[in-house]
């Protein structure tokens, strides 16, 4: 099975609509289960452990698949890939941050980022730029 | 929670590699998938009835890429067609646009996106619900 029949096949099982449980041989550290148990007696997390955890696994499948899926798009279509600003534009519209209406500075903000942590990702490129407008006040 | 939706004109950009706005929906994208990796609840959405007319058929083979973004389907069901039904008779908007002020009224999500090129029309059929009309 190639990568992209496997997308395919995790997408189709998380769109089976189907109540249908199985008992699995999935080993959870005892501490965890039993930290989940606190957390939905007491914080009121989830209404059961099972829905809990299965929950997680589902926000957890669904992320990478989507990660997935992008990162097949741009082996094919190398131009598509956005840059960090471009994603980190994308996010302070969805914010509706006065960022979205500053390219320039999220250029500038990014460059600076970049130089010293070459991981740096759209929200820490935001960050960088939200306390340089708040500094420069 | 956050929802992002989708509409017409987003969804053709998303389909087309070659079209203007391609990498702008596909940054947006990529902000839901940056979101959701740091643990926040942010999903994306197309009301079907912006598939209808932005010819998104998930079955055609032309699909596979898009299909595999996780852009969930908000169908027109009875309810739905009901709110779509009162919003275009309001706003005098068609099928599609109507479906997507139906959408946001549906969403449990109190923090709603609309990717769109048109986004005084769509915080026109999303009124009274206040959301972020995002122009691509």
């Amino acid at each position: 099975m190639d990568k992209l029949a496997v997308l395919d096949e995790i997408n189709r099982l998380l769109e089976v609509d189907d109540e249908t449980t199985v008992n699995t041989s999935m080993r959870l550290p005892s501490a965890l289960r039993d930290a989940a148990v606190l957390a939905v007696q007491h914080l009121g997390v989830a209404s059961s452990t099972t829905v809990m955890t299965a929950g997680a696994l589902r926000q957890a499948l669904e992320t990478a698949v989507m990660t997935a899926a992008l990162e097949a798009h741009y082996r094919q279509h190398p131009e598509t890939r956005p840059s960090l600003v471009e994603v980190a534009l994308a996010l302070a519209a969805q914010d509706g941050s006065p960022l979205a209406q500053r390219p320039d500075l999220l250029e500038r903000a990014a460059a600076q980022v970049l130089a010293r942590r070459p991981d740096a990702d759209a929200d820490d490129v935001l960050l960088w730029a939200e306390a340089q407008e708040a500094a420069s006040v | 929670m956050r929802a992002v939706v989708l509409d017409n004109e987003a969804v053709h950009a998303l389909r087309t590699p070659r079209h203007a706005k391609h990498r702008t929906v596909l940054a947006h994208l990529e902000g839901v998938a940056h979101r959701r990796r740091k643990g926040a609840s942010v999903i994306a959405v197309v009301p079907t009835a912006v598939r209808v007319e932005a010819g998104w058929d998930r079955t055609e083979p032309a699909s596979a890429v898009i299909n595999r973004f996780r852009v969930g389907d908000r169908s027109l069901d009875t309810s739905a067609a009901d709110v779509a039904a009162t919003i275009h008779a309001r706003t005098s908007k068609g099928v599609a646009d109507s479906h997507v002020g139906a959408t946001v009224r549906g969403l449990p999500d109190d923090d709603v996106v609309i990717l769109s090129s048109d986004p005084g029309d769509m915080t026109l059929v999303s009124s009274p619900q206040a959301i972020t009309a995002v122009q691509i």
